[in-house]
């Protein structure tokens, strides 16, 4: 183990002892190398950021600074003491959004994997749900600059054995500062907001594998907390601009405070079976039952109003409550082979979630020339869903190449949730589903150079939940690819969903179309040069009917997007006479530019020259460009230049 | 039109209790079966070999003495080579035989015809070679499900037996896992090439992060968090619940009737330039005095001082501001 303990020191070491020295130095025949790896180290300039900052921290959000841009390491041991083999992988450390893997294996005794991210969210767009933009206040009401951060472990003990008890925690957790409005009648003042979240996941369980089934059964549990801080004590005008009755509505200070805590239980059993050869057995049960108890209380000063006449000048709310959600899943699927060229395969799901909760509100009004009012509220609600799937499918080898598939399949269920606001009758709305799926497709190939496969969906729907749910539609896919020489593959792919529901009122007509080009060419085994690039045309098309308020006059929701994505990469290696490893200049990039609702040209080429200054260390530059432009918002457009010079140490 | 007519008549006629008819379709397929089972000789591929069929194998050392170059990565790099070891499967000594059948033939011969090769059969004959040993795990459980299976992409199509990268036959790093998605998937790929997409390609995620590849019980094999719920609530634990008052269409549709997870050039990711576009498109029932709407789907219609000429009122979130669903006020005000 000693020399493994100076591992983790030799990408640094390496390219101080001459290549000579090591080839003396290791007389024996090559053995297999214990430790191999990559460390990718940089410094990142960013040039003036032009056009809208917010938008590029938005989209973006890369800055200047030294990163670890990517760590790549792996150790085997011979001599299997504490694992036979040691990854760890990390990408991006000291940019927003950075990951770390480690997974060690000793086969037979322990598996262990542990994952880490943490992602920046950052969304100031000033054009997103802003009622001050056409004033020239490109501040969002709606902002956040958050980080959440993910970790999650897994330890396996007996891997590869019969019986395999396993253990897991995981944690998810956001936190960070942003605007968000607090919402009185009448009007609405965009204030600060602190979140923070966080939810634990607990599992153990154990796995059977044995040769002819598998059972595993998996307990779990979670905690969950979300403490939320809505607050100003600065003077805010809110988005109405008027005053009301002659009266100006204001928010002077606010206080409010989420305290929502959960807790839930989760248990699952899957099942594998082959009782014989000709039949394959699959099925899982799954139950959830999550629940969250609600505090909540907000304490607001200003000028508020109550109903649509009465002015107060305090607002005290209090809120407690909570809701439980039990949901149960199962799934249950047998395969048949009754013949060597023909499978069955018969399935059957069901889904039911059931959500219940109540909640007590008690209001105080405070006003300055009358006694206080107090008010107190309970209410109750009610979700339920029941979804039930019934599926068969048929596949036939019709020859060695052809394989036909075709099946049908059956939807259905019902939902139950509180009524619309408006809703005369005050009684649950109640949903249903009942859609007729049928299936057909190919899959065809030619040579092993060649393959084509279609899938045909088509759907009649009864009745669906919602005006936009899938109703009657057809969705095509087909992919073809085709190996045109050994160095030239091409590839073809397209997907259509179109998608209807001709009911009155509704008249709702979607067609979503993507089409695809690829290619790669690598002549001479990428001796040289490699080539890789794809075009995609993609168009979305919707029309609905609506009601526009005030007056619910009939009128069309119309949405459109006709974009088109090139992406390449072509990578050329230089002559270098004795090198080990040879010297590549890399370009390419995306290219998005899209017409229609929301006109869009966003750019990212690059350039990379890599240099090798030794056989275990390279020297590197890069080069990005970020430019998105939106014709309609003209205001929320960027462009920047990125800078990269780093050094990739391998081992 | 004519096969959408034709669900439609089926749709009428689906009121027989759809586990009756799943009972049916069952026992009449198992019945087949135990008839055509009875007269099928065994397959090649069928599992561990009887002790007659002992005699057509050659054992891995004779598939060593031509093939040195493959058995010696194999055995340094591949985690396939603990069948050489191991008893669990019976494949012990003869690992090779394990997925290219018995090669005694062969060996005799050297005929490439005389040996199974796996790249070359249909996908699912290959697969079946794959899942005697990997069926009964709980990767597969869904593998019915998924739409690999469905589409006939075969095991070997992303985890290359011989030419794995660094010994690894799942990648495991986000870019490789990525790669290899977008190498059929060019056009979801595309879509993460738009302004506002989950950042994938900061290599922050990947696909199986979402998906997961050998099936799943929910649509677009999308995978699981706390045993049942959809995977995006794994990175999204404060969007869970349960809600005090939910927002029907996050359970009934999911995230997907609002999101774009792939991208877009719209922000947040919404599958509308305008947020008032994406309510009201289903807010816009009329109720009539029974409760039920015309259309005879449920959802509610805008309150009457909702004046969307005002930029104001068409920005939904602003006021409705917990529109993924809210613990303490039931039109999303806070």
């Amino acid at each position: 183990m000693k020399r493994l303990t100076l591992i983790p020191l030799l990408p640094l070491l390496a390219p101080l002892v001459p290549a000579q020295e090591q080839k003396a130095e290791s007389p024996a025949p090559v053995q297999e190398q214990a430790a191999s790896g990559t460390l990718d180290v940089g410094y990142r300039w960013v040039s003036d950021v032009g056009g809208n900052w917010s938008a590029y921290r938005s989209v973006v959000n890369l800055n200047d600074g030294f990163r670890v841009l990517g760590l790549d390491f792996q150790v085997r041991d011979s001599k299997k003491k504490l694992f036979d083999t040691l990854t760890l992988f990390a990408n991006n450390w000291g940019d927003p959004y950075n990951v770390s893997r480690l997974e060690a294996e000793r086969s037979g005794a322990y598996r262990l994997t542990f994952d880490y991210r943490n992602i920046a969210y950052y969304n100031f767009l000033p054009s997103f749900a802003n009622p001050l933009l056409g004033q020239g206040n490109l501040i969002s009401q709606r902002s956040f600059d958050m980080r959440r951060r993910l970790w999650n472990s897994e330890l396996e003990l007996r891997p590869g054995k019969r019986v395999i008890p396993y253990i897991g925690f995981s944690r998810d957790s956001g936190f960070g500062t942003g605007i968000t409005p607090f919402v009185a009648t009448a009007n609405e003042y965009p204030v600060a907001t602190d979140l923070d979240d966080q939810t634990n996941y607990y599992r153990g369980g154990v796995r059977l594998e044995f040769n002819r089934w598998h059972a595993t059964l998996e307990q779990g549990g979670t905690t969950f907390k979300d403490d939320q801080r809505v607050f100003t004590n600065d003077r805010n005008l809110g988005n109405r601009g008027v005053p009301l009755l002659g009266q100006t509505l204001v928010l002077d200070r606010v206080n409010e405070a989420y305290g929502i805590r959960g807790r839930s239980v989760f248990s699952r059993g899957l099942l594998t079976a082959a009782p014989a050869k000709w039949v394959n057995l699959y099925g899982q049960f799954r139950f959830s039952q999550p629940r969250t108890d609600v505090r909540h209380s907000a304490d607001a000063q200003g000028l508020f109003v109550l109903g649509a006449t009465r002015f107060f000048n305090g607002q005290q709310i209090l809120n407690s409550g909570g809701a439980k959600q039990p949901h149960t899943s199962g799934n249950f699927s047998v395969e048949l082979r009754p013949h060597a060229r023909v499978r069955v395969v018969e399935s059957i799901m069901t889904d039911r979630l059931h959500n219940g909760s109540s909640l007590l509100l008690t209001e105080q009004f405070l006003f300055a020339a009358a006694p206080n009012e107090t008010r107190t509220l309970f209410s109750a609600d009610r979700l339920a869903l029941n979804y039930n799937r019934q599926q068969a499918d048929l596949f036939v080898d019709v020859t060695s190449r052809l394989t036909l598939r075709g099946g049908h399949r059956y939807e259905w269920g019902d939902s139950t949730f509180r009524p619309a606001t408006l809703n005369p009758s005050g009684l649950p709305e109640n949903g249903e589903l009942k859609r007729n799926v049928g299936m057909f497709g190919f899959n065809y190939r030619a040579t092993q150079r060649l393959s084509v496969n279609t899938d045909y969906e088509g759907a009649s729907a009864g009745s669906t939940y919602f005006r936009t749910s899938l109703h009657n539609y057809h969705r095509f896919r087909a992919r073809v690819r085709f190996q045109a020489r050994t160095s030239l593959q091409v590839a073809a792919n397209l997907h259509l969903l179109d998608n209807e529901n001709p009911a009155t009122g509704i008249e709702y007509d979607a067609r979503n179309l993507a089409g695809t080009l690829s290619f790669q060419w690598n002549p001479a085994n990428n001796k040289r040069v490699s080539l890789l690039g794809d075009y995609t045309y993609s168009s979305y098309r919707s029309d609905i009917m609506f009601l526009l308020p005030p007056f619910y006059t009939p009128a069309e929701s119309r949405y459109r997007d006709n974009g088109h994505s090139i992406t390449g990469l072509m990578e050329v290696n230089l002559p270098a006479a004795g090198a080990a490893v040879t010297p590549k200049i890399s370009v390419g990039g995306s290219m998005f530019t899209s017409s229609g609702s929301r006109p869009t040209d966003y750019y990212q080429p690059f350039g990379r020259f890599l240099l090798p200054l030794h056989r275990n260390v390279a020297c590197y530059a890069e080069w990005r460009w970020f430019g998105l432009s939106q014709a309609a918002y003209v205001f929320e457009g960027f462009r920047t230049h990125h800078t990269i010079v780093g050094l990739r140490l391998s081992l | 039109m004519a096969g959408i007519a034709s669900f439609r008549r089926l749709e009428r006629r689906s009121n027989a209790p759809p586990l009756f008819a799943f009972a049916t379709v069952l026992a009449a397929v198992v019945l087949f079966s135990h008839t055509i089972v009875a007269q099928q000789a065994e397959q090649p591929e069928g599992g561990a070999a009887s002790p007659e069929e002992q005699t057509q194998y050659a054992g891995s050392e004779m598939c060593q003495a031509c093939h040195e170059d493959i058995f010696s990565t194999f055995q340094k790099k591949n985690p396939h080579a603990v069948v050489e070891t191991q008893p669990k499967h019976g494949w012990e000594g003869r690992a090779c035989e394990s997925c290219h059948g018995p090669g005694a033939k062969h060996s005799e011969s050297a005929d490439a015809g005389e040996i199974l090769n796996p790249a070359k059969l249909s996908p699912a004959r290959t697969d079946a070679i794959c899942l005697n040993c990997h069926l009964n795990t709980p990767t597969h459980v869904g593998r019915v499900q998924g739409g690999h299976a469905k589409g006939q992409v075969s095991c070997v199509g992303c985890h290359p037996v011989h030419h794995a990268v660094d010994g690894e036959m799942a990648q495991r790093r986000h870019s490789r896992i990525n790669a290899q998605c977008a190498a059929c998937h060019t056009d979801v790929w595309a879509s993460f090439q738009r302004p506002h997409a989950h950042r994938l390609e900061q290599r922050a995620m990947s696909c199986v992060d979402c998906h997961n590849p050998h099936g799943s019980f929910l649509p677009r094999n999308l995978q699981t968090a706390l045993a049942n719920e959809p995977g995006c609530f794994k990175c999204h634990g404060d969007k869970r619940g349960p809600f005090v008052f939910e927002h029907a269409p996050v359970r009934l549709d999911g995230c997907g009737s609002c999101h774009e997870p792939h991208g877009s050039a719209n922000p947040r990711m919404l599958i509308r330039h305008e947020v008032s576009n994406l309510c009201l498109e289903c807010h816009s029932n009329i109720f009539s005095p029974t409760g039920a709407t015309a259309s005879g789907v449920p959802g509610g219609i805008p309150t009457g001082f909702h004046d969307l000429r005002s930029a104001r009122f068409r920005n939904c979130t602003i006021c409705h501001v917990k529109v993924h669903g809210s613990h303490v006020n039931r039109d999303f005000l806070r």
